[in-house]
């Protein structure tokens, strides 16, 4: 059990990786330390992140047309020493989770040493790739990761439809190897408006394979796919009514067999089935959480509120825990949860889904606007305009 | 603390970790989530949360030694 002190009792880590918020009074008789945040007196400072994702490469010569990161061939490692300064600052910070991610992470050949290494600092590692460099001898090398997930845009012609190549075969291979090294599992499975037909089936094929978790992503705007090609990928508006069916059904059909999984930015498109967001907090759904309880870490050291944010890097300058409580950018984030305007200001979910993916409204509105894609921003815009 | 006392001062559950690079995810069955799901999922983690101490009945203080019966003044 790992406890970390905040303003409300402490965030707690059970053995099965659980994260369980308690009140003050649970967390002093689970013995975390008397801390300076309970004194309500003092500002409350920004809350720290839960889960950070770090970028290790920009290396991948996968080429996909729809790349957040548009890696390339060239790209260039981030020293390993550099990535143990960043995970040593990440643990001083309380950080929980960390993820790798590129480029593609498995062509470095340290990436096992560097799990380990987030191991002994007491973080969760875990880890994103589509396989390219994965042998059964590399697979053998990173047990301390907590899960794997392999990049798997979906059976029936989804992967190649989504990535501009056919890498779903290599993404089994990849799965399979991982398994027979004693590895987890997990699918991460972008949705578009190509592959959304094959969710179903895409998810029967992951547990079929052995993973115990899919996924599943909405498109967003950056890097490669920051273009006008995003305006047909993005799911249309009858996919995104039926999204929460289908993933109910999903959930249904399996049980405990997989476990499902939304991004955060799916949160909103599920908004019109979603209404108690008091119960929705209280399970740990979140929503868009840059700068809050998600941070990213770029190849340049830089912090940015997630991993997806392209704009112009925060100064790297001072302690990872000073920076995140001062980054201009990150306040950005913050700033636009605060003083959210209608319809989020009155939406009932705004505490969950804290107002929608800003990367996407960023790509189609040039701002901060309510996600231009969630249902209820739709509907109102459509009651505005019809006044 | 029994586990109902437990259970009312824990404030959020999350499942996790989930092994995504780029975004934060949430697990689908807390969507759509029944009330008596919920509270079972409550009920299993203050079971893993709950303080030990209270839980345990104090260890009984070790007894001390006798100390040596006095030599007998009997013959």
């Amino acid at each position: 059990m790992r406890p970390r002190p905040e303003r409300f009792g402490a965030w707690v880590r059970v053995d099965d990786g659980t994260l369980v918020a308690v009140d003050r009074t649970l967390a002093r008789a689970l013995h975390v330390e008397e801390t300076p945040l309970w004194d309500d007196a003092r500002p409350e400072a920004p809350a720290l992140p839960l889960e950070v994702h770090v970028a290790v490469t920009a290396r991948c010569p996968a080429g996909c047309s729809g790349c957040y990161q548009s890696a390339t061939r060239d790209g260039d490692d981030v020293p390993f020493e550099e990535l143990a300064r960043t995970l040593d600052g990440l643990a001083a910070m309380g950080v929980f989770t960390v993820a790798f991610g590129g480029g593609e992470p498995m062509l470095r050949d340290d990436l096992g040493a560097l799990a380990t290494y987030a191991r002994g600092l007491d973080l969760v590692p875990v880890v994103t790739t589509s396989g390219i460099g994965l042998t059964p001898a590399r697979a053998r090398t990173l047990g301390d990761f907590a899960q794997v997930n392999v990049s798997h845009d979906g059976v029936g012609g989804g992967y190649e439809a989504v990535r501009g190549y056919d890498g779903a075969s290599a993404a089994d291979r990849a799965a399979r190897t991982l398994l027979d090294a004693g590895v987890s599992v997990g699918l991460n499975h972008v949705l578009t408006r190509q592959n959304f037909a094959h969710l179903a089936d895409t998810v029967r094929h992951a547990r079929a394979l052995g993973a115990r978790e899919v996924q599943v992503l909405r498109y967003k705007p950056a890097g490669r796919a920051a273009s006008l090609d995003y305006l047909a990928r993005r799911l249309t508006q009858d996919q995104v009514r039926a999204l929460a069916p289908a993933l109910r059904a999903i959930a249904e059909e399996h049980g405990e067999g997989i476990s499902i999984r939304v991004d955060c930015a799916t949160v909103p498109l599920l908004s019109e089935t979603l209404t108690d967001a008091a119960q929705l907090a209280r399970f740990g759904v979140f929503g868009c959480e840059a700068g809050r309880h998600l941070g990213a870490v770029r190849r340049d050291g830089s912090l940015a509120g997630c991993s997806f944010v392209t704009r112009e890097p925060a100064p790297a300058e001072g302690s990872l825990a000073e920076r995140w409580e001062s980054a201009p950018e990150l306040e950005r984030f913050r700033a636009s949860v605060r003083e959210r305007p209608e319809p989020c200001a009155s939406c009932g979910l705004r505490t969950v889904c804290r107002g929608g993916c800003r990367i996407v409204s960023e790509h189609l509105t040039g701002g901060f606007a309510p996600d231009p894609e969630c249902p209820r921003v739709l509907a109102w815009k459509a009651t505005e305009s019809a006044r | 603390m029994t586990h109902d006392e437990v259970q009312s001062h824990i404030l959020a559950v999350r499942r996790g970790p989930g092994a995504n690079c780029s975004s934060i995810g949430s697990a689908v069955e807390m969507l759509f989530l029944s009330a008596t799901a919920g509270v079972a999922i409550v009920a299993a983690v203050s079971a893993a949360l709950r303080p030990h101490d209270d839980e345990d009945p104090p260890a009984e203080t070790p007894p001390v030694e006798a100390p040596p019966a006095p030599p007998s003044a009997d013959p």
